[in-house]
């Protein structure tokens, strides 16, 4: 079982809390990988990783039918000795509408939608420069990564199994 | 179809390198990293350390489909995905031709160019353009660029 440790957990955070951008990458079931950066990031339990579906279209789409993702972290230049994890697991995308006691490896939708259902209010876009913030905050729900490995994304160390 | 990026994309990709990622044939997707990049024509090529390689070569024997973003301040500034069919080379002329400029991003450890040619372009800006397909659109990939005011051609230099 897997359990992010306190550097993880900082790195995992909107960057102006001082995360990292980090990248999500799934697939369709028939193969077809996207990946894309996103901004509004923090974690949740021991093992479970949540980002803001605020204009997912692909990725969307492909949870719907393939619940197979990763969160990846590359920053080498972070504080410490940088910050190189890729998450790999099982995601959903929890939105409006779902049951409160729907359950997702020990997380309710009702525990997600209350803590980050309104994730602009909660930790608005203040560090992103005004030619690239989005207009309009328009939240559907929250993707959660249920964290069942993570590897290394360090130069020379590519794959190596950390948890 | 041959996309043909535009010199925004390739100076982004270029200076700023890749996240990397390809799947199974059953759709499990998995993440490396392209810390040399170069692109030629329709085709963009990653240098590759063998960690590097090695992590994403069983699947790319089964399933071609590649798809890539922009790292570090590129994940903001140059909000593309890219998507196109790759494979990797070990030797040969394509794989000399990058070598020298590969080893000296990657240490000297180049072990593979993952070649990889273009098929779709995609706009990730958060906003009403997320997900819109660029190298469809009824409107040249330079024009989308100027109306979402992207005038930073290349990422600001490092001092």
């Amino acid at each position: 079982m897997v359990k992010l440790t306190e550097e993880m957990r900082t790195a995992l955070k909107v960057p102006g809390k001082g995360g990292s951008l980090v990248y999500l990458a799934t697939s369709s079931l028939n193969g077809k990988p996207n990946i894309a950066a996103m901004r509004y990031v923090d974690t949740c339990k021991d093992d479970k990783i949540l980002i803001s579906d605020m204009f997912l279209l692909k990725t969307k789409m492909n949870l719907k039918e393939n619940p197979n993702a990763i969160i990846a972290i590359c920053h080498p230049l972070a504080a410490g000795a940088g910050r190189w994890w890729a998450f790999k697991g099982k995601a959903i995308d929890i939105e409006y509408g779902f049951s409160p006691n729907f359950d997702w490896f020990g997380v309710t939708a009702k525990e997600i939608l209350d803590g980050w259902g309104d994730w602009h209010a909660k930790e608005p876009p203040e560090e992103v420069p005004p030619d690239i913030v989005y207009p309009v905050a328009a939240q559907r729900g929250v993707v959660v990564l249920h964290v069942e490995e993570i590897y290394s994304l360090k130069a020379g160390e590519t794959g190596n199994r950390i948890m | 179809m041959t996309t043909i990026l535009t010199s925004r994309m390739e100076n982004w990709i270029e200076a700023c390198g890749c996240h990397l990622c390809v799947a199974s044939p059953d759709g499990v997707p998995v993440v490396t990293m392209g810390r040399y990049a170069k692109v030629s024509g329709n085709e963009v090529f990653f240098g590759l350390s063998a960690d590097e390689a090695g992590l994403i070569r069983t699947q790319l024997t089964e399933n071609p489909w590649v798809a890539f973003g922009v790292s570090q301040v590129g994940g903001v500034r140059a909000a593309y995905q890219f998507k196109g069919k790759g494979h990797l080379i070990t030797s040969g002329p394509i794989f000399d031709s990058y070598a020298k400029e590969a080893n000296e991003v990657l240490g000297g450890s180049l072990h593979a160019i993952l070649a990889v040619k273009l098929d779709e372009v995609y706009c990730t800006k958060p906003g009403h353009v997320a997900g819109t397909r660029m190298d469809t659109a009824p409107i040249s990939m330079e024009k989308f660029e100027e109306e979402l005011g992207w005038k930073d051609l290349a990422p600001p230099r490092r001092t």
